[in-house]
């Protein structure tokens, strides 16, 4: 049982507190009966509801919520009937909030607005800021802001203890996904990066929100470390054996390459503050593999 | 005697200059790519010399897959182009045309979409090279022994529309939520970022299928004289057709496992190489190989050299090359074509 394995050992603290929460306050039926009853039809979305919502609020979560590789809530997401992401099984629901994200089809949010749906969009977050006022955001409609501030200071501890860690390093990062896809300096994992004191060198590609760099400017850019989601070596896709070439092995062996799992920097969310001690334990890691401390350029 | 020799003659010296144009074609290729490097240095890097790490990498590990994929593939897809029009003795006959890549892409897309294997092992190449087989093998099924034009076209079209609705029913079909995306990047057909895994999972099954076309060319020859006079010179007509069709298969199989779809170069290539060396189909397969490696090659070059903002894939350029090429050859072929529906 692999995934089982992957999904238990991707469990952060942060969300068997989650668990822990709901089930005091599953104890107390009488208040969440007042508290609006959610759906939610986007993967983002799904996370935040997960983390802040009581579970009586939670009426449906989107399709990819039980997806353990970049679903951050998928050990819980099973509790709750999954969603098709179109109009028609939320209209049977008749939720008194459906939450979006702000790419969810056009047509989808327009269709459950027109039949009265108040309809909450969240954008993409594309900075730790914008996490925290997503955060903030999610806890105004779950009517639960004490539950919001507590994951913003945790994600605030998080910060105070990575930035001790690498802030006098300022090691160039590059975050490639498959196919050769580079977070740009306008992206999460890059404002993630910046916070502790590391540089993204996708702005040196003239990358802003990110795209795709060939495997040749890659090389050519000689960033001190890779960030990618995982460590396989298996190639199920040509995207995937992007990452897998050998000119990018060559220079980017494991002791380059730091593993941040994707359910950590997908979307916005609590989990933020799992992804920085990710980074800081992975260059950690990387140091003592590569038995150097200090970059060469 | 005198016209045969200098036939030979203008053969053998087409093929020189087809050969330097690969050479050429190859060498430029390892030059042109999103990191600008001059040709001295691609040149010191390519023969081991050179101290930068980073040239030496991105000239050996990056470009020179790329290259001998372009020369191996399109080769391959020249010949087997040559050997079809040769074998049904009929200028509109191509792999492509008759849904054999989209076959092999199914194949292939089967494997990716279930998650069976990695993609760069050889259950790849194998599952594209069976779809190969099974659809020209087919296609020779529906059509027949003397199909015309129009009936080979016509199977060819239902069997590649088949194949490519099977290929999106798998690209549903899969678990991978990627998987849509990175298929229809892989059916479009591109070189992008191949390394010699990719060499060692091609170039096997194109030699294989190259041996087995080249082996046939006495063959096509005596067919090419019409089907009685070749089984009178001694040509068993069912086993040639057999046997064309594995060595297209394993061929085109072992091309789009690694690259996706390339479609047009086994039509063109021949074409090309006709007014120059003559309707011989034997004396047509060599350069009709070479014509199609250097259409590749070219090609290849040309979508790394067009401005633009994400990379253009080969298999669309040749694509845009190759229809129009098609619709001009059945302009030429119209009064052919009428005769088989009247």
């Amino acid at each position: 049982m692999p995934r089982r394995g992957a999904l238990r050992e991707g469990l952060s603290h942060a969300l068997v507190g989650i668990v822990a929460a709901m089930s005091v306050v599953a104890i107390a039926p009488a208040r969440a009966a007042e508290l609006p009853r959610i759906a939610s039809i986007n993967a983002c979305t799904d996370q935040l509801l997960l983390a802040l919502a009581d579970p009586e609020q939670i009426l449906g979560l989107g399709p990819y919520a039980r997806d353990t590789t970049r679903s951050w809530g998928a050990a819980v997401a099973h509790r709750y009937p999954r969603l098709s992401g179109e109009a028609e099984d939320v209209l049977v629901l008749k939720p008194d909030v459906v939450v979006a994200g702000s790419f969810t089809k056009r047509a989808t949010r327009e269709l459950l607005k027109e039949h009265g749906q108040n309809v909450v969009t969240f954008d993409v977050a594309h900075s730790l800021d914008e996490v925290k006022a997503q955060i903030r955001k999610m806890g105004e409609v779950t009517q639960h802001p004490d539950r919001a501030e507590t994951y913003i200071s945790h994600i605030d501890t998080a910060l105070a203890r990575t930035r001790q860690f690498v802030a006098k390093k300022h090691y160039r990062v590059l975050s490639v996904s498959r196919r050769g896809w580079v977070s740009g300096s306008r992206s999460l994992m890059s404002s993630l990066l910046a916070e502790i004191g590391l540089t993204n060198a996708a702005g040196e590609l003239g990358l802003k929100f990110g795209g795709f760099a060939s495997l040749e400017a890659i090389i050519k850019l000689q960033p001190d470390f890779i960030v990618v989601s995982n460590d396989s070596d298996f190639a199920e896709d040509e995207g995937r054996a992007f990452l897998l070439h050998p000119a990018l092995e060559h220079f980017y062996p494991p002791s380059k390459r730091l593993i941040v799992p994707e359910r950590l920097t997908v979307c916005g969310g609590p989990m933020v503050a799992d992804a920085l001690d990710r980074i800081v334990s992975e260059i950690t890691r990387a140091e003592r593999e590569a038995g150097t401390a200090a970059p060469t350029y | 005697m005198v016209t045969e020799s200098a036939a030979a003659k203008r053969r053998t010296s087409t093929i020189i200059a087809m050969v330097l144009l690969v050479v050429l074609l190859a060498l430029i290729s390892l030059g042109v790519g999103p990191v600008r490097m001059s040709p001295l240095t691609v040149l010191k890097t390519l023969f081991g010399g050179g101290g930068n790490d980073v040239y030496r990498v991105i000239v050996q590990e990056i470009r020179l897959p790329r290259t001998i994929l372009a020369v191996a593939i399109g080769a391959i897809l020249g010949l087997s182009g040559a050997a079809l029009q040769g074998l049904l003795r009929n200028p509109l006959a191509s792999p492509s045309l008759f849904g054999a890549p989209q076959a092999a892409a199914f194949g292939a897309v089967l494997v990716i979409a279930l998650g069976l294997a990695d993609v760069r092992s050889y259950v790849l190449p194998g599952a594209a090279i069976i779809m190969a087989f099974l659809s020209v093998f087919a296609l020779l099924v529906v059509a027949g022994r003397n199909a015309g034009l129009l009936i080979l076209i016509l199977a060819g079209l239902a069997i590649s529309s088949l194949a490519g609705s099977a290929t999106a029913l798998a690209m549903n079909l899969s678990s991978n939520p990627f998987v849509a995306l990175e298929i229809a990047f892989w059916l479009l057909g591109s070189l992008e970022d191949r390394s010699f895994r990719h060499v060692m999972l091609a170039l096997p099954f194109i030699t294989i299928g190259a041996i087995i076309l080249m082996s046939q060319r006495n063959a096509l020859r005596a067919l090419s004289l019409g089907e009685e006079t070749a089984q009178s010179l001694g040509v068993h007509v069912g086993s040639l057709r057999l046997i064309v069709i594995l060595g297209v298969a394993f061929g085109v199989g072992g091309a789009v496992a690694v690259t996706g779809t390339i479609g047009f170069i086994g039509l063109i290539a021949p074409h090309l190489m006709r007014p120059l060396v003559g309707y011989d189909p034997a004396r047509l397969l060599v350069p009709s190989a070479l014509a199609g490696a250097a259409l590749l090659l070219a090609a290849d070059i040309a979508v790394r050299i067009i401005p633009s903002t994400s990379d253009i894939k080969v298999g669309v350029l040749t694509s845009l090359i190759g229809v129009p090429f098609f619709l001009y050859l059945i302009m030429r072929e119209r009064r052919a074509l009428g005769g088989g529906v009247g």
